[in-house]
C-alpha cells in the first residue's frame, strides 16, 4: 500500500557533469554514499516521502539528469513538468559555478508557461581545502536570482536533508498560497491520497500557516 | 554425483557429533524438572537415535549382514536418516502417565514409517535435482566447448558462405562462445570505414598530443575557438568517466589493466570524429569491446558501431531523428503489447525515459554483462532493429509486474532492471516479438515516419 501523502512534487536535479547530482540524491533517498556511481545517461528516477509537518507528508519524485552538455537537448524537455529544481555546482570546480547562469537560462527558456522553484546547491563542501568558490559569492549569485543557497556534502551527509526539505517547504508554501496550482496535464504537482478530514483541516490552517514556511 | 553424497555424509557426521555433545551435557546435568515435583528419571532423555535403531532392530530392518550395527547399515542402504525428533513418536509414555494403548502405538509406528518414507522421497528428489543441475552445468560447458569448436573450425573459415545459413543463425541466437565472440563481432560489424591499425595509431598520437597541451593552462588564443572549451572538457570528462565504467570489475580504474586502453580508444575517437566527440555512454561500449578484442580491433569495431545510423542519431543527439526512432518503437510496442502500451500511455510513461539509457549504452549498463553480450551478439548481426526488439522483449518479460505499477515505480524499474534476469526466458520473449506491423518491416516503418515527422511521438517536443 502506498503511504498517504498530501501532494506529490516533481523535482529535477541539474548541473554540470560530475558535480555529484546522483550521489546527493542517493544520499537523500537511500541514506548511503556510493564511492563511484555510473555516469547518468538520459535520466534516472528516485522518490522519497518527506514529512514537512507532523502528519503532513509530501512525496518527492526526483528526476536525476545527465550533466553532459550534449544531453541538454534531451533533459530540457523535462523542465516543463517539474515544480522544483536543485541546481548543483561543485565548490571545488569553478567552471561548474560559472555555468550556473547558463543552466538557469536553459531552464527558464524551456519551462514556459510554468515556473520552477530553484535551490542553488554548492556541493562537496567536505572538500574545504580545495574550495574554489566562496560561500559569499555563491550566496550573492543565489540572491540575484531569488534562490536560496545551501552547501551540502553527500559524503559526510551535511545539509542533504535540509536542502530537500527546505525546497519542499518553499514549494508547499506556494501551493498553499495558490501561487502554484494543480493543473490537468501538468505533472509538477499532484494531489495525493488524503482522507477528507485532513483536507478540511487544511482549509482551516491555510491562512495562518503561510508565512511560517 | 560425488558432491551430493559427500554433502550428506558431512551432514551426518556433524549430526552425530552434536548428539554426542548433548548427551555428555545431559550426563553432567542432574536433570531439569517440568513442575518441580517430578524427579528426573532414567530414559527421559533417551537419544532419539537410540529409539530409532531399537525400533529398526525390532522390526528387522537392520542390514542382513550386520545386525549388530544397524546405524551403519542404515547409512549404507537408505542414504538418509530421519530428523532427530522423528523417532520420539515411537517411545513409550513416561511412567507417571497412562500407558500407550496398543492401537495407538501401532498408529504411531505407522505414522513414523510414513514420515520416514516421505522424508526419504524428499531427499531422493533433492538429490535428483542436484544431479540434474550438475548435469545441466556440464552440458552447458560442453555445448560451449563444442560450439566454440564449430565456430572456429567450420564457420569462421567459411564465413562469407556460412554466415547467413539457418544453422549458423540458430547457433548465433544461442549466444556466441566467449572465445570467438570478438572475432564474430568484428566480422559482423564489418569495417565500412576502412579504418586500419595505422589510422588508429595516428589518431591515438594526436590525442596524446592534445592531452599534453591541455595539461598546460589554456592560452587566450585557444579559448577564442568556440569548440575548444567543449573539447577540452570532453577530454576531462573521459578521464572522469573511465573510473566510472564498470567499477565493479576493477579493471578500467586508474592502475587497472585496461585503464590506458579505454583512455586511448576514447581519446583516439575524439580525434577521429571531432564532430561527434566523447559522449557519456560511449565508455561502456568501448569497455565491452575491449573485453572481447585487441585494442586496435576494438577501436575499429567501436568507430564502425557508432557509425550506424541509429547510434549516430543518438550520439549526436539528433533530436528529430531520435523522436522518429521512438515513434517507430511505439508502433511495434502497441502492436506487440497493446495492454502494456495503454498502461504506459495512461501513466505518461514515454519511451525516451527508458530507451535513452538502453540505446546509448547498448544495454551494457542496464543488463548483466553476460546477458548484454548476448544482446550484442545478435545486434552486431541484425543492427538497430534488434535493440528495439530487445526493449520490447524486456517489456514483455516484465509485463505483469509493470502493469501493477504507477509512473515512478515503472520508471525506476526500467532504469534499474533486476540484477538477475533469466537469460533464456528473456530471449524467448525477444523471439516472441514480431517485428512486422501491417506487413511493414522495422526499416519501412522508420522510413515512413522519417518522411512524415509530424506524426512523430509527442515525446521530447518542446
Amino acid at each position: 500500500m502506498e503511504a498517504i501523502w498530501l501532494y506529490q512534487f516533481r523535482l529535477i536535479v541539474i548541473g554540470d557533469s560530475t558535480v555529484g547530482k546522483s550521489c546527493l540524491i542517493r544520499r537523500f533517498t537511500e541514506g548511503r554514499f556510493a564511492q563511484v556511481s555510473d555516469p547518468t545517461v538520459g535520466v534516472d528516477f528516485f522518490s522519497r516521502l518527506v514529512e514537512i509537518e507532523p502528519g503532513k507528508r509530501i512525496k518527492l519524485q526526483i528526476w536525476d539528469t545527465a550533466g553532459q552538455e550534449r544531453f541538454r537537448s534531451i533533459t530540457r524537455a523535462y523542465y516543463r513538468n517539474s515544480v522544483g529544481g536543485l541546481l548543483l555546482f561543485d565548490i571545488t570546480n569553478r567552471r561548474s559555478f560559472q555555468n550556473v547562469h547558463d543552466w538557469l537560462e536553459e531552464a527558464r527558456s524551456h519551462v514556459q508557461p510554468h515556473s520552477i522553484v530553484f535551490l542553488l546547491v554548492g556541493h562537496k563542501c567536505d572538500l574545504e581545502a580545495q574550495r574554489q568558490v566562496s560561500r559569499q559569492e555563491a550566496e550573492k549569485l543565489a540572491g540575484a536570482y531569488g534562490m536560496r543557497y545551501v552547501e551540502t556534502s553527500a559524503r559526510d551527509a551535511i545539509n542533504v536533508e535540509h536542502a530537500f526539505t527546505e525546497l519542499t517547504r518553499d514549494i508547499f508554501a506556494l501551493v498553499r498560497s495558490g501561487d502554484i496550482t494543480i493543473q490537468e496535464g501538468w505533472e509538477g504537482v499532484k494531489s495525493g491520497f488524503v482522507p477528507n478530514v485532513v483536507h478540511s483541516s487544511e482549509e482551516v490552517t491555510k491562512s495562518d500557516r503561510r508565512c511560517l514556511c | 554425483m560425488a558432491a551430493p553424497s559427500l554433502l550428506l555424509y558431512s551432514d551426518r557426521s556433524l549430526f552425530t557429533r552434536r548428539v554426542k555433545d548433548s548427551r555428555s551435557v545431559e550426563q553432567r546435568d542432574p536433570g531439569w524438572k517440568l513442575f518441580g515435583k517430578v524427579p528426573p528419571r532414567e530414559g527421559t532423555h533417551k537419544d532419539p537415535k537410540k529409539i530409532q535403531t531399537e525400533y529398526e532392530t525390532k522390526a528387522g530392518r537392520a542390514g542382513p549382514g550386520n545386525p549388530t550395527s544397524p546405524r551403519q547399515s542404515v547409512r549404507k542402504n537408505l542414504d538418509f536418516e530421519p530428523l532427530s525428533t522423528t523417532a520420539l513418536i515411537l517411545e513409550d509414555r513416561p511412567a507417571n502417565l497412562p500407558a500407550k494403548p496398543a492401537e495407538e502405538a501401532q498408529k504411531h509406528r505407522q505414522q513414523y514409517e510414513e514420515m520416514v518414507a516421505q522424508a526419504k522421497k524428499r531427499e531422493l528428489k533433492d538429490a535428483q535435482k542436484r544431479k540434474k543441475q550438475l548435469e545441466d552445468r556440464c552440458k552447458l560447458e560442453e555445448s560451449i566447448g563444442t560450439a566454440a569448436q564449430t565456430w572456429n573450425q567450420e564457420i569462421l573459415p567459411n564465413w562469407s558462405t556460412m554466415c547467413t545459413s539457418r544453422r549458423v543463425r540458430d547457433l548465433w541466437w544461442q549466444g556466441i562462445p566467449p572465445s570467438v565472440r570478438g572475432k564474430v563481432w568484428s566480422l559482423a560489424v564489418g569495417n565500412e570505414l576502412n579504418i586500419t591499425h595505422e589510422l588508429y595509431n595516428i589518431c591515438l598520437a594526436r590525442a596524446k598530443e592534445k592531452w599534453n597541451t591541455t595539461a598546460a593552462p589554456a592560452t587566450e588564443a585557444e579559448t577564442e575557438d568556440v569548440d575548444s572549451s567543449d573539447r577540452e572538457s570532453s577530454l576531462e570528462l573521459i578521464k572522469l568517466d573511465i573510473s566510472r565504467t564498470f567499477p565493479q570489475l576493477c579493471i578500467f580504474q586508474k592502475g587497472g589493466p585496461y585503464h590506458d586502453v579505454l583512455h586511448s580508444i576514447l581519446g583516439a575517437y575524439t580525434c577521429y570524429r571531432p564532430d561527434v566527440g566523447y559522449v557519456q555512454g560511449m565508455s561502456f561500449i568501448a569497455a565491452v569491446l575491449i573485453l572481447n578484442l585487441d585494442t586496435a580491433d576494438a577501436f575499429i569495431a567501436f568507430a564502425n558501431l557508432l557509425n550506424k545510423p541509429c547510434q549516430m542519431a543518438f550520439f549526436r543527439v539528433d533530436h528529430s531523428l531520435m523522436l522518429t526512432y521512438f515513434a517507430a518503437f511505439e508502433v511495434f510496442f502497441e502492436e506487440n503489447l497493446p495492454k502494456l502500451f495503454a498502461h504506459f500511455k495512461k501513466n505518461n510513461l514515454t519511451p525516451d525515459i527508458y530507451l535513452i539509457d538502453w540505446i546509448f549504452t547498448l544495454y551494457s549498463k542496464s543488463l548483466p554483462l553476460d546477458l548484454a553480450c548476448r544482446v550484442w551478439d545478435v545486434f552486431c548481426r541484425d543492427s538497430e532493429e534488434f535493440l528495439f526488439r530487445t526493449a520490447l522483449g524486456l517489456l514483455r518479460l516484465y509485463q505483469d509486474v509493470l502493469t501493477c505499477m504507477d509512473f515512478i515505480h515503472m520508471a525506476q524499474f526500467l532504469t534499474r532492471l533486476p540484477d538477475l534476469i533469466p537469460a533464456e526466458q528473456l530471449f524467448q520473449h525477444i523471439a516472441a516479438i514480431h517485428m512486422t506491423s501491417r506487413n511493414r518491416k522495422w526499416s519501412q516503418v522508420l522510413q515512413a515516419l522519417q518522411k512524415d515527422q509530424e506524426r512523430g511521438s509527442p515525446v521530447l517536443k518542446r
